[in-house]
């Protein structure tokens, strides 16, 4: 059933709402102390006073009820708190490093999905033969390096041996809006980020090919004279299309994900750094913001994903008017 | 008058290269198809129909091969033509439907398309509009009505029987020479089941194609065929003009398809069937592969491959019933074939088990015979 536009917002704001509620209570009940993230090694000297006064001073005394209310007022001014770690009005630690991630993220997102979609079709269309054998193993292969192995192994290789390519950073120090400079900086992470993808992508839409190859009308198209190489992209990729689209936006989180361990690689300044340490330092208005940050990307992939395969198949769609549809055989 | 051959297949033989060895799902098949006519091939599921019809637009599964044989197109070798060349003879030449109409349509596109596609694939300098003219043309010839509405219309809003018309009409697109149709009506009900067959019928005769008729329906057939060839176990074991085939049948698998129809089931209070199953074509058994379930086999019959024999100047019939050696044998048939008519007529019902002692005798008398 086709849905809305204004429903679906609807469903994008309901889903954030719990999602604010549930990191909230999760964060604030989990064990351990956020003044740590305040005051470093002195929080662990101070009298049970002082860390009285501190709490209150930090509104973390209140019931959490209370606490969540006061968040959500303001956050809807605008105003997410201060970082207890960096003393800093929280959007402007994110600021500068979430531009760092969305570029490698997006960057690698979308060669990812490109570079899947032409091996899954070649390995489609070349099924079976030695070629299509060979990727699958080495793509298996590939796809069970770890992340953080692969990424060190190109530093060594390139950065520490070879001195091709930078192996930290996002840009030269005073470069960042050189470009050049920053496409040198996202080789090395976008590598691994695709490589430690690609794959698995690959080999799921080369499966939806062959389904898709295997299907009677593959055969008819066939029989009209079609050529076997017409019909992969004027019908079969054509088919794979939402269900290729619905990949695309359940997994933006996983590839964001993805980088989050790049990041730390590459000591790329980017958010995956950051949200680790943000749950580990109970910081608890950082982590808020960048929970929320990634669901929004998450329920905003799906809803979108939805929209864009509905628009493709014309079967997701509610049918055209009943009356429309009587067959001249009357049934 | 006898008419041109538009399509000759000679010794044709398909098989599928499987792991277990080697399955035989055609062997040496010959049979031609003469301009404007319909040609009926029958037999029973996996004996081979569809892979020969694959086999004559070179559209075998992934496995399967033609082992030997040629298939000639007006004098033309199909097995030499380039794989360019052959896709644009499917469809201008020979062109084919196929058995089930509710997955043989791309689901996410609209008809009009689909029967453009071909129009455009085979006419790449027509204009738009002259397509679209010629899809609504088409979509008219084979009973859709309204055809403009239905033009954007997807397959999923149609019912089994037009969508099988929306196959014909891709399939007539070209004015092929050549239809082959792989049971076309199989997967649809009764009423629109004969609606089709008229419809087919009628195309042929307005454009003058060739149809080669898949099905295992012998109504069906009775319905359409001009001459019906009978095949069993990857081989053609009689063929002839419908009529011979249906009043005058030599091969023992004919008796029994024909045993077989509903029709006969009244009189006998129930369905007749041929006993047992067919056999494995890993590797074929020697001699006719119809003899184990034939009640009328002579011992020649598991032994060596009867040839064809000549009925009349259309009719042919392998089987070594034909044999001028098994005249004896052949009397002995014509003698019970009788005595159960007359028994049928007087309407007693013979004890079964007696009924099939005899058959044991019989068969036993007629191993001896040649």
């Amino acid at each position: 059933m086709k849905m809305s536009y204004k429903k679906r917002i609807v469903i994008f704001l309901v889903s954030i709402f719990f999602l604010s509620v549930l990191v909230f209570a999760m964060s604030r009940l989990a064990p351990g102390d956020p003044l740590v993230s305040y005051y470093g090694e002195r929080a662990e000297r101070m009298s049970v006073e002082e860390k009285e006064r501190a709490m209150n001073r930090l509104g973390l005394n209140e019931p959490i009820i209370v606490q969540y209310g006061k968040w959500i007022q303001n956050a809807a001014q605008g105003d997410f708190g201060i970082s207890f770690k960096y003393k800093q009005d929280v959007l402007q630690v994110i600021e500068g490093r979430l531009v760092n991630t969305l570029i490698l993220g997006g960057v690698g997102f979308l060669l990812t999905f490109f570079f899947a979609l032409l091996l899954g079709i070649w390995c489609a269309f070349y099924e079976d033969k030695l070629l299509d054998r060979i990727i699958c193993k080495v793509g298996t292969i590939t796809s069970c390096i770890p992340e953080f192995w692969l990424s060190l192994v190109l530093i060594l290789v390139f950065s520490v041996n070879l001195k091709l390519l930078p192996g930290s950073g996002a840009y030269d120090i005073g470069q960042s809006d050189n470009l050049a400079s920053r496409m040198q900086h996202l080789i090395l992470p976008l590598i691994v980020v695709i490589m430690s993808h690609l794959w698995y992508y690959a080999y799921m839409i080369r499966n939806k090919l062959l389904e898709e190859i295997r299907q009677d009308y593959v055969l008819l198209a066939r029989a009209k004279g079609m050529s076997a190489g017409k019909i992969m992209f004027g019908h079969c990729v054509r088919n794979i299309m939402p269900a290729f689209i619905s990949i695309m936006a359940i997994s933006l989180p996983h590839i964001v994900e993805g980088t989050y361990i790049v990041e730390m690689v590459f000591s790329y300044p980017g958010i995956g750094t950051l949200s680790f340490e943000s749950a580990k330092y109970h910081d608890y208005n950082m982590l808020m913001v960048l929970c929320l940050i990634t669901g929004v990307i998450v329920i905003f992939g799906n809803i979108t994903g939805q929209a864009i395969s509905e628009h493709i198949d014309p079967r997701m769609k509610e049918p055209v008017r009943m009356e429309e549809v009587t067959d001249s055989d009357g049934r | 008058m006898k008419k041109e051959n538009v399509l000759e297949i000679h010794n044709l033989s398909v098989s599928f290269h499987r792991a277990e060895g080697e399955t035989q799902a055609v062997r040496d098949v010959s049979l031609s198809l003469r301009q404007g006519e319909v040609l009926a091939l029958v037999g029973e599921s996996g004996c081979g129909k569809s892979v020969l019809c694959k086999s004559l637009i070179r559209l075998l599964p992934k496995g399967a091969d033609v082992k030997s044989g040629s298939i000639r197109m007006e004098g033309k070798e199909l097995s030499q033509l380039s794989e360019k060349e052959m896709c644009k003879l499917r469809g201008e030449g020979i062109s084919m439907i196929f058995q089930d109409p509710l997955t043989s349509l791309n689901p996410t596109m609209t008809i009009g398309r689909q029967i453009d596609e071909t129009v455009k694939l085979h006419h790449p300098s027509w204009k738009k509009e002259r397509r679209k003219e010629r899809v609504l043309e088409l979509l008219k010839l084979v009973g859709i009505e309204e055809a403009g509405k239905r033009y954007d219309s997807y397959p999923y809003q149609f019912s089994g029987g037009m969508r099988q018309r929306c196959v014909m009409a891709i399939a007539l697109a070209c004015n092929p020479k050549i239809l082959i149709a792989d049971e076309p009506t199989t997967a649809l009900d009764v009423t629109i089941q004969a609606e089709i067959l008229k419809q087919l019928k009628e195309i042929q005769q307005k454009l003058g194609t060739s149809i080669l008729f898949v099905t295992h329906d012998l109504g069906v057939v009775a319905q359409i065929a001009d001459r019906v060839a009978v095949m069993y176990a990857g081989k053609i074991v009689e063929y002839g003009m419908a009529e011979e085939i249906f009043y005058d049948a030599r091969h023992p698998y004919t008796w029994g398809l024909l045993h077989a129809l509903p029709y006969y089931a009244k009189e006998r209070g129930g369905l007749e069937i041929i006993p047992g199953f067919p056999p494995h074509l890993t590797p074929p058994p020697a001699g006719d592969a119809f003899a184990i379930r034939d009640q009328y086999a002579l011992r020649m019959d598991y032994e060596q491959m009867p040839p064809f024999f000549a009925v009349s100047e259309t009719h042919y019939a392998a089987t070594w019933l034909l044999d001028e050696r098994a005249a004896e044998a052949r009397k002995l048939i014509e003698e019970r074939k009788s005595r159960n008519r007359s028994i049928r007529e007087e309407g007693g019902n013979k004890d079964k088990y007696e009924e099939k002692k005899e058959q044991k005798e019989q068969k036993k008398e007629q191993e001896d015979s040649p």
